[in-house]
């Protein structure tokens, strides 16, 4: 079924990855000494688990392409996996203006990214809850509790 | 963070105290006085140990009446220095940043290509205090002096077992001029805490560490540890029975444990002045000269220039040593 | 008897109003500090030490172990409620406790945290009271090469939180693994895996990686849908909001597992309240007679973990009063502040300042009572807090997971580092990747590799100090019997498919 062939071509994928990060440990741990005179070297543990993990990310890749997995829980739908990135990309952003717009700025942006167009909310409830949110963290954090957050330009 | 109402009349009081009583003295100190709080960044976590000195520090300067300012603590954790040390780097020019320094921002730079900033590309202000060791054995040992440990890890090589911290910390050090003065091998094996270490000890994993007196005092006292030697020059007030390295037969330089203060990159030299006085005064105060004690430090003032010196020499020396121990040096 | 009369001046101490009302404050504020994440008992007690110079010594003592075990209540709360691990060892206490809030179980979920804290907490202080001295000398006794064992121990539990697919939680737990050998080597000075970046000689920050991957990799998963105006149902009553009598029931050897697993595991120095956790955790997954279930919202799933890391704190007491050995970094900063009121902690503490350690037991017993009195009528409230619409809610979550880790350090970098680990668990969930072993291998990985080099160091390179040992091989015992359990599941079940009739 395509649902079931979408979640072993997702094991395939998954298990592709893990080789190559499995293959790239154990190169670098390659470089390092495996044995010294004391005791084991920085080569020895990454050695045997970078090992560990190209056999079995390979024993995943032969499984996905041999037998149909089990049905998924959720089949994947791209639309819905579009909303959880550009959520994310939001995220990111919000981080990178940390320094610039400082946390509770970014954090209000954030928040009415989120609810607004998100969760398609009016703009005016968006804009509450995000200034809500902003005067809350503001409050709790560096007023009450005197825990720093990054400012920015705005001087909180 | 908190502003209270006893800061503020502190700070009141530190500025009339100040004025009139400083003044005389320092003629060029009128040319940069701090008028916002100081930073002082630690590359420990709260807890840590310069973080545990640094807030002493600025309490003492507080009660003290040293500054027209308050001191807080920044916190810089990461990298064995390296954050705190890239964070002062960037902050040149800075006339309100300070930086407490010990010696892994030192041995950091030598080993990991990440850590770009050596102390050297910042400014030095002085050295504060120095901080002896102690070897230390279980009580049951068959060892009751350096000498005998020593001698039987030469006819045993590779048997006998020192718990430390990391293989660049001044425990390996001590092993490393030690094993070469005396031609002998013992192996050194790593515990990220100090619990973990004392713990190894006693239960009998190990037989010898390198511990603070601090940490030692209690063991000592209930009977299960005894001390062969004290790694310092001088011998300690509260040690008066135990040999220093050299009076117990190994005449090795004392690579010293330090603490101290810097400043950001491209601080004007009256600022250093100011700074360096500030900290010259402290080390006389009495409360100073308190917490040294209780702690078990010793005074070790250095002004900025001499510190720089000291700074060069202890890198060469650590650059030997780190590479016989087999680290990999990159600068 | 002495522990009578010691516990008796020791109440006589603790009850005086001045320290009931330090005791108070601390509960109080460790409540809080569990209950948000990133800022953890440790940087909370060294903050507050200057201030506490002008407090009587016993006052001050008590307040600040009460800070020590109230964060652990409060670190069950956030867990619960919205998957964000308010304190590292209540990282176990997310894999069920929020599926239970998913559920509409979130009051019995947080009641039964609540009890079995109390339970595990009173168990811990018992066995402080009891059994200290004799057991600190045992601690002794466990070097390197049984703390290999046992983490080699925790991490066979891979297999018992594997879920569907075995491959898929190896591969997790190695990557765990991977992240946790990230920084510098203590025994080499090696850089490993550091990529250039200089915040990443110290490592990842384990909470970092907990905190992305669970409570950010959650949130986005849940944005893929468009529609849904209250993630989690709250049912109406107060009856509903705690614990029933079946709960109880059901967790009568989780509170015992609990208690016991975690204050040995705190005996130990360096082990740890998250390796705690983990363990009975585990445990309790390995007895229950519904052990297909957990995963998905099990009571004893939370009632385990969270007794456990409670206890642990009368176990981690032991090696610091008795021994004058901090097993951690909270205990660490305790010992520094009873160095500087002149308790030294060691061997000659309990004699010479009985005072000193029966005022703090008692007063341990009170804040036990404090906080359960403290945190069972919160329930409801809190519970409350899953009313807020989920566009509220996610940001504060968002909001609090960034305040968390950025207290941790001070550092954009790990803020960076959390929007990694989001997408790493979003991607996880999204490929059917289970989180918990992830955490599993980051918790014990380092500490495994360094017990193992430890160990071959003390035996000068023979394998055999491993199996020599009782102890170590004894765990080391377990922990292949738990690798080859679900083996011989599959061996059984594959044999019985081969002889079903065609």
């Amino acid at each position: 079924m395509a649902s079931e062939r979408r979640m072993a071509s997702a094991d395939l994928w998954s298990g592709l990855a893990f080789a190559l990060l499995g293959g790239y440990i154990v190169a670098t741990a390659w470089d390092w000494e495996y044995l010294g005179a004391e005791g084991p070297g920085p080569g020895f543990f990454p050695l045997w688990y970078g090992i560990a993990m190209l056999a079995l990310s390979l024993a995943l890749v032969v499984s996905s392409l041999r037998a149909p997995w089990n049905p998924p829980l959720v089949p994947f739908q791209w639309r819905a996996v579009g909303r959880a990135l550009s959520v994310w990309l939001a995220l990111a952003l919000a981080v990178a203006a940390c320094n610039l717009l400082g946390f509770v700025v970014s954090l209000a942006l954030l928040t009415y990214f989120i609810v607004a167009v998100m969760y398609r909310r009016r703009a005016r409830t968006a804009a509450a809850v995000a200034l809500a949110l902003g005067a809350g963290f503001y409050a709790v954090f560096p007023f009450v509790l005197g825990v720093a957050l990054p400012t920015g330009i705005f001087g909180f | 963070m908190r502003r209270t109402p006893s800061t503020v009349k502190a700070v009141g009081c530190a500025l009339a105290a100040f004025a009139g009583a400083f003044a005389p003295c320092h003629a060029l100190a009128q040319e940069f006085r701090p008028t916002q709080p100081v930073q002082l960044v630690v590359h420990t976590g709260p807890g840590g140990g310069s973080d545990v000195l640094a807030r002493a520090l600025a309490l003492m300067v507080e009660r003290e009446r040293l500054l027209p300012v308050r001191i807080q603590v920044l916190n810089k954790p990461g990298g064995a220095g390296a954050v705190a040390a890239a964070y002062l780097a960037e902050k040149k020019g800075d006339q309100h940043t300070l930086g407490l320094f010990t010696g892994v921002w030192l041995t950091t730079p030598l080993m990991s290509v990440e850590a770009r900033i050596t102390l050297r590309d910042l400014t030095p202000v002085a050295r504060l205090v120095l901080e002896p060791a102690l070897i230390a054995v279980r009580a049951d040992s068959p060892y009751k002096s350096l000498a005998e440990f020593v001698a039987a890890a030469r006819n045993n090589p590779g048997q006998l077992k020192q718990a430390g911290g990391s293989i660049t910390s001044r425990d390996n050090v001590v092993r490393q001029q030690l094993q070469k003065n005396a031609e002998a091998r013992w192996t050194f094996i790593s515990f990220p805490g100090g619990g973990e270490r004392i713990a190894a000890l006693l239960g009998g994993h190990v037989q010898m560490m390198v511990i603070e007196p601090e940490e030692a005092g209690e063991h000592i006292r209930a009977g299960s540890m005894r001390v062969l030697a004290q790694v310092s020059e001088t011998r300690l007030p509260r040690f008066p029975g135990v040999p220093t390295l050299k009076e117990a037969g190994f005449d090795v330089p004392v690579v010293p444990q330090v603490r101290g203060v810097v400043a950001p990159p491209e601080i004007p030299g009256p600022n250093v002045e100011y700074w360096e006085s500030l900290f010259r005064r402290l080390t006389r105060t009495a409360s100073w000269r308190k917490y040294v004690e209780d702690n078990q430090f010793q005074d070790g003032f250095q002004s900025a220039a001499e510190v720089a010196r000291f700074y060069d020499e202890l890198t060469d020396r650590m650059r030997e040593i780190l590479k016989d121990a087999g680290v990999n040096i990159v600068r | 008897m002495e522990v009578v009369s010691g516990l008796l001046s020791g109440f006589a101490l603790a009850l005086e109003p001045v320290n009931l009302l330090w005791c108070l404050v601390g509960v109080l504020l460790g409540t809080l500090v569990g209950i948000l994440p990133g800022l953890g008992p440790p940087a909370t007690i060294a903050m507050l030490l200057p201030l506490t110079f002008n407090m009587n010594p016993a006052g001050a003592i008590i307040m600040l172990a009460g800070i020590y075990y109230g964060a652990k209540y409060g670190g069950s709360t956030t867990s619960i409620l919205l998957n964000v691990p308010g304190e590292s060892a209540s990282v176990v206490t997310c894999i069920d406790g929020h599926q239970l809030a998913r559920k509409g179980r979130a009051g019995p979920a947080l009641g039964i945290a609540a009890i079995a804290s109390f339970i595990a907490g009173t168990v811990g202080v018992l066995g402080l009271m009891l059994v200290a001295p004799p057991l600190a000398k045992l601690a002794l006794a466990f070097s390197s090469p049984e703390y290999f064992a046992l983490m080699a121990f925790g991490l066979s539990m891979v297999v018992l939180l594997a879920g569907r697919s075995m491959l898929k939680a190896l591969l997790a737990a190695l990557l765990g693994l991977w992240i946790a050998t990230m920084g510098t080597d203590l025994f080499s000075a090696t850089s490993r895996f550091t990529f250039g970046q200089l915040e990443l000689l110290s490592g990842i920050d384990f909470i970092v990686v907990a905190i992305g991957v669970f409570a950010l990799g959650e949130v986005l998963a849940n944005m893929e849908a468009r529609e849904e105006a209250h993630a989690l149902p709250v049912p109406k009553g107060v009856r509903k909001l705690l614990p029933s009598l079946q709960d109880l029931k059901d967790s009568r050897f989780a509170f015992v597992n609990g208690s016991v697993v975690g204050f040995f595991v705190g005996v130990l120095p360096g082990a740890g309240s998250t390796i705690a956790s983990f363990l009975s955790y585990g445990l309790e997954k390995a007895v229950s007679r519904r052990r297909e279930q957990f995963g998905s919202g099990v009571i004893e799933g939370v009632a385990a973990p969270e007794g456990a890391n409670n206890s642990e704190t009368g176990g981690a007491l032991v090696p610091l009063l008795t021994l004058g050995i901090p097993g951690s970094a909270t205990t660490a900063i305790l010992l520094a502040a009873l160095v500087l009121w002149g308790f030294k902690p060691g061997p000659l503490f309990i004699p010479e300042h009985p005072a000193m350690f029966w005022g703090l037991v008692a007063s341990m017993y009170i804040g036990n009572v404090m906080l359960l009195a403290l945190n069972l009528p919160l329930v409801p409230v809190f519970a409350q807090v899953l009313r807020l619409p989920v566009y509220v809610l996610y940001p504060v979550i968002f909001g609090v997971s960034m305040v968390g880790v950025y207290t941790v350090s001070g550092s954009m970098f790990d803020l960076t580092l959390l929007l990694v680990f989001g997408l790493l668990g979003y991607l996880m969930r999204k490929l059917d990747y289970p989180a918990a072993p992830l955490i599993l291998g980051l918790v014990l990985g380092a500490g495994m590799e360094r017990a193992l080099r430890q160990s071959l160091m003390m035996s000068e390179g023979s394998l055999a100090i491993l199996a020599s040992r009782p102890i170590s091989a004894v765990l080391l015992g377990f922990a292949i019997v738990i690798l080859l359990v679900p083996l011989f599941s599959r061996i059984n079940a594959w044999r019985l498919r081969a002889l079903e009739p065609r």
